[in-house]
């Protein structure tokens, strides 16, 4: 018999605050990106895109390091809202995964004239991509949840640590992506871009936070129902 | 558990897998005429006159690492296959050892079939696509060990997780391939400098990567396989 997973109510507390906090700074990302910032000078329009499609792939990088602790913390705790962490941080990096690949070729056919090119970080967000998918087959495959959070967080742990190698194994491999921020030079970016970018980026981290509650919070109802119905079961 | 009981634990395991394969010569008869089937297409493919225009070093590298790369994949599923259908994987988890020696032993006698395997494969697409490999014998031979060792740690473990969840060869690649690709580029990479096409520069760097991928990969593996049996 499963233990019911306590639902802490308060901390459904915090769900409107940080609704509320993502969705106007969303807004004013948006004016920002549109109406504030000026045309770049070679490409134009297009290059608006950069100021969602960087913080969406630093925010897929940072889920991969919270994947890594709920993965690890999983396996040392058997806490089950390790898993949840882990669950909601594979799923949620995937989505800003996913996000990045879009926006990156639509970048690339009017900047670089081709949707895709085998460049370093482009091939290490498409592993990534891969390896958290297959994070989410394994759990989906296996025979019961608890199994399934066991293996995920096994193939969770290998795939973060995988992350760095293989941008430096594609890094060797080619590159030639831009470099927006060179440490030697003061800011490539002009100052209406940077405040548009500064605004942007954490606006995304909202956004990353708001999700991971939301799903952290429907994995622990998710326990919940599944321990009432076994509990209904044994009756 | 003492040292030596990982080891004579490790032995075996792998004598066991080994000794099994010796008696039946079952999965290596179907990873290698797979892999025959596979180099034959890629022979249509990619005919002779390809092959000589772009240079062997283009070309076969890419087709010798995909080879083994397929071959190994079913390999490693049926090591773990075999174990479940008879459900001695039960008892060998129910023997007092240490579970981290089993995983050992079961790499090992993977491994060794894997390096069998590509005994034959290597001599046989130095044929096909027609290179000297005599000239470059002992170079290729500590490549193929270096870059196997990772290769079927991790696929060692995975395929572990892939039967453990009821699925074959498709999700073992899956997980294998993306998670492995640093090993495949400097595969390719180096086979590609010993093949006389690529620049010697980076040999270095890449062997190094793939050294620290393999002591990383059979830790991590040994650490973690015990989560992956538990019942």
């Amino acid at each position: 018999m499963v233990d019911p997973v306590p639902v802490n109510h308060r901390s459904g507390f915090w769900f409107w605050p940080l609704w509320t906090l993502t969705t106007a700074g969303m807004a004013v990302a948006i004016g920002l990106v549109f109406l504030y910032v000026p045309d770049e000078r070679v490409m134009g329009a297009v290059q608006r895109i950069f100021y969602f499609h960087v913080p969406a792939a630093i925010v897929a990088f940072f889920g991969v390091f919270l994947l890594l602790a709920g993965s690890i913390g999983y396996l040392w705790t058997r806490d089950r809202r390790w898993d949840h962490l882990a669950l909601a941080s594979t799923e949620v990096a995937l989505l800003f995964c996913t996000i990045v690949l879009v926006t990156g070729p639509l970048w690339a056919k009017p900047a670089w004239g081709v949707w895709w090119t085998w460049e370093a970080k482009i091939t290490t967000t498409l592993i990534l991509w891969l390896l958290l998918l297959g994070c989410l087959m394994v759990r989906r495959y296996a025979e019961s949840r608890e199994v399934g959070a066991r293996l995920a967080s096994i193939v969770g742990i290998f795939s973060a640590a995988d992350v760095y190698i293989i941008y430096k194994a594609t890094v060797w491999w080619r590159g030639q992506h831009p470099v927006v921020f060179a440490p030697d030079k003061a800011g490539g970016l002009a100052p209406k871009m940077m405040h548009a970018f500064l605004t942007c980026m954490p606006v995304f981290f909202l956004l990353f936070a708001l999700l991971i509650f939301v799903r952290y919070r429907l994995a622990c109802l998710e326990d919940r129902a599944e321990a009432v119905l076994d509990r209904a079961l044994e009756n | 558990m003492s040292e030596t009981g990982f080891i004579a634990t490790c032995r075996l395991v792998a004598g066991k897998d080994l000794h099994l394969e010796w008696r039946t010569w079952d999965t290596s008869t179907s990873s290698l005429v797979f892999s025959l089937v596979v180099l034959v297409i890629f022979n249509f493919a990619f005919d002779l006159a390809t092959v000589r225009e772009l240079g062997v070093g283009r070309l076969v590298p890419g087709v010798l690492w995909s080879v083994i790369a397929f071959a190994a994949v079913i390999g490693m599923t049926r090591s773990f296959q075999l174990e479940q259908r008879h459900e001695t994987l039960s008892a060998l988890l129910l023997s007092p050892c240490d579970r981290s020696a089993i995983f050992f032993g079961k790499f090992v006698a993977n491994l060794v079939k894997i390096l069998t395997l590509e005994l034959i494969l290597v001599p046989l697409t130095a044929v096909l696509f027609d290179y000297d490999l005599l000239a470059v014998l002992w170079r290729m031979a500590g490549l193929l060990l270096l870059h196997t060792i990772g290769l079927t740690a991790l696929g060692t473990l995975f395929a572990a997780i892939a039967v453990r969840v009821g699925r074959g060869e498709a999700l073992l690649a899956t997980l294998l391939f993306p998670a492995s690709t640093p090993l495949f580029i400097s595969a390719v990479k180096t086979t590609g400098v010993l093949l006389g096409t690529e620049s010697t520069t980076s040999v270095a760097d890449w062997l190094t990567l793939t050294a620290g991928f393999d002591l990383l990969y059979v830790f991590l593996a040994l650490l973690t396989f015990e989560v992956v049996v538990e019942r």
